[in-house]
């Protein structure tokens, strides 16, 4: 097994080369703006487990345990590391997180924040691109670094080759015999490494564990923000399934094209635009639906697992749509309610025994 | 003479079933779920193996303590094994509805034996056993008793509350303005089958209806449930045993 970096290590390695940090907060941002300015992005899915105590005086019980995960992260004093903090509106929830850390949390850090639009109309290319520059902007003045447009092209030529790399590996994830909880593991080391080492490390997997016979477990698909808890994968494995495609807001709705072009704030706003369908970019049922048939097919799964964090309400909003048109195409589908602070209930993994063992 | 032992481990009793080659009931037993299961399956298992002259037998485990039966060459899930526990019983599919002690489950069964499709309660007691159980005890009636006589009951009160504890405080409510008991209780089975009906019709139901689990005795459920559904309900001879009897038959089948 590869020895892979922890957030923490990779932070300190890279504040002790004189780099900065940004938290960062689910889940569309533009990376090789901030590696320009030799700032490193961290994103802050949770972290799970966590006892959320001190969120609760800020945020109400109904938002989801991610966004009460980041708020109590950070009122714990684990983000003080950080020089900057990123909100992107990625849902009302997480917009709400933002105006929090700026008008009554003040911390510290410069809090920045990022609009996608919900949209993919060339009107919302130009607004996005915008929205970037300002970024930009934000990040001169506070660092008092301006890197020029060959510099910025430069990181997103590595971010691409990284995003070709996660492509590559999801892909042919039905040729890498790895388990689910160890691949997946890797693959979110790019929450946090430099693109540059997440390469090196996915070629390597890519090299280890690459087979010429598909595995032969029944293939199956998970959608959602993120695989945690990430028991999913042990009960998934022990019933002779395997993660052969997915919709994870982590990963399979982040693999962003590679983008031309002599502006680079265009270039990363069309990477953006252009990214697989999914809820927090407002896409239709249908192009929803649409792209989780292609992976059906491209894996034969023949089955979906939605594992979505309780109160996502932009995941739910989809459900009953996308399981109806996935039972008329011939698939199979469960929802799996979450919460990323407790351990799966006993319900939960018998149902998704169940679904499994219904897939066999 | 060929035999397999199927093992369910539920929340509130762990249920055993010894089949032959023809998958025959030969032996059954019922106790109630002890804290240390580990230890007390291993008991009940070397006392089965002790009437069968120490043979060998094949176990599959199910239910909520599935994987703690060490000996088990196999664990499945309790819906896999209703289902296939019906089906083998009753030779037809249809829907069944199994109100366990912790979770109550619909599942669809196609004409096959496989699950169409399922649905379960999840994390809260309401609509399960421990619901009827908890109430029952509150009001310091028997369980196996309540049936009867939320049956036998003229008035029928409505419990408005879905979970148990807040049903309780109903209860402890309406005592205080005097009502009866027994229109509790009926108000109570009332409650439990409208949501069990809530679970049957977020399913792709198909007749017959069919019912197995502990509740399964309880003859006001069964009763509520044909008013609800407008189904006849289709009874398996021994409910409380049919995921055992299905993991017996996985064990058999190998």
């Amino acid at each position: 097994m590869l020895k892979i970096p922890t957030r923490t290590e990779t932070i300190y390695k890279f504040k002790a080369k004189g780099g900065k940090i940004v938290a960062v907060a689910p889940y569309h941002y533009p990376k090789a703006l901030f590696r320009a300015f030799n700032i490193l992005p961290v994103e802050v899915w949770g972290p799970p487990k966590l006892n959320t105590l001190e969120s609760k005086a800020h945020i109400q019980t109904y938002v989801c345990s991610v966004v009460h995960s980041i708020l109590a992260f950070y009122l714990q004093g684990n983000l003080e590391v950080c020089d900057f903090i990123l909100i992107p509106h990625t849902c009302d929830s997480l917009q709400g997180l933002g105006s929090i850390f700026l008008d009554f949390i003040k911390p510290k850090q410069k809090v920045l924040t990022f609009y996608t639009p919900r949209e993919r109309r060339r009107i919302d290319i130009s607004f996005l691109s915008k929205e970037i520059e300002k970024l930009y902007n934000q990040l001169c003045e506070f660092t008092g670094e301006k890197p020029d447009f060959e510099e910025l092209h430069r990181h997103i030529d590595i971010e691409e080759k990284a995003n070709k790399m996660l492509k590559k590996l999801l892909n042919e994830r039905q040729y890498l015999d790895i388990d689910d909880f160890n691949f997946y593991s890797i693959l979110r080391t790019k929450e946090f490494l430099p693109a540059e080492e997440f390469i090196e490390i996915a070629n390597d997997v890519y090299l280890m564990y690459k087979t010429d016979k598909p595995i032969s477990k029944t293939p199956v698909i998970v959608s959602g923000l993120l695989p945690e808890p990430m028991e999913i994968f042990t009960i998934i494995n022990e019933k002779n399934g395997f993660v052969a495609g997915d919709d994870l807001a982590i990963t399979g709705r982040r693999l962003y094209p590679p983008s031309e072009g002599s502006n680079p704030f265009v270039r990363l706003a069309k990477s953006i635009i252009f990214s697989p369908p999914e809820p927090s970019r407002g896409d239709s049922v249908e192009a929803r639906l649409k792209n989780l048939l292609e992976i059906a097919k491209r894996t034969n799964s023949k089955g979906v697992i939605f594992y979505i964090v309780t109160f996502c309400e932009q995941e739910y909003f989809y459900i009953s749509h996308l399981r109806k048109g996935l039972r008329e195409n011939g698939i199979k589908s469960i929802l799996i309610d979450t919460d990323i602070n407790q351990e799966l209930s006993q319900q939960a993994i018998t149902r998704l025994e169940v679904f499994l063992e219904t897939l066999q | 003479m060929v035999k397999a032992m199927g093992i369910d481990v539920g929340s509130t009793t762990v249920k055993i079933a010894v089949i032959n080659e023809n998958k025959d009931i030969l032996f059954k037993h019922i106790e109630n779920t002890k804290p240390k299961i580990k230890e007390q399956v291993n008991t009940l298992i070397e006392n089965v193996k002790a009437k069968f002259n120490n043979e060998n037998i094949p176990i599959v485990s199910t239910g909520y303590g599935r994987k703690l039966v060490e000996e088990a060459k196999q664990q499945m899930t309790e819906i896999t094994c209703h289902a296939k526990g019906i089906y083998h019983t009753l030779n037809h599919g249809g829907t069944l509805v199994d109100i366990g002690g912790q979770d109550s489950k619909v599942i669809v069964i196609d004409k096959y034996g496989r699950v169409l499709d399922f649905t379960m309660n999840d994390k809260c007691s309401a609509g399960t056993g421990r619901f009827l159980e908890h109430t029952a005890a509150r009001m310091e009636i028997p369980v196996e008793k309540i049936g009867e006589i939320a049956l036998n009951a003229k008035k029928e009160l409505k419990i408005s509350s879905t979970c148990t504890v807040f049903a309780e405080s109903e209860i402890i409510s309406l005592l205080a303005y005097g009502e009866e008991v027994d229109a509790i209780l009926k108000g109570l089975h009332r409650g439990l089958v409208t949501r069990i009906v809530g679970m049957i019709n977020s399913v792709a139901f198909t007749p017959p209806l069919m019912l197995s689990g502990g509740v399964a005795k309880n003859n006001a459920i069964r009763k509520m449930l044909e008013e609800e559904t407008g189904y006849e309900i289709v009874m398996p001879p021994h409910p409380q045993i049919i995921g055992a009897y299905g993991a017996a038959i996985f064990a058999l089948e190998g």
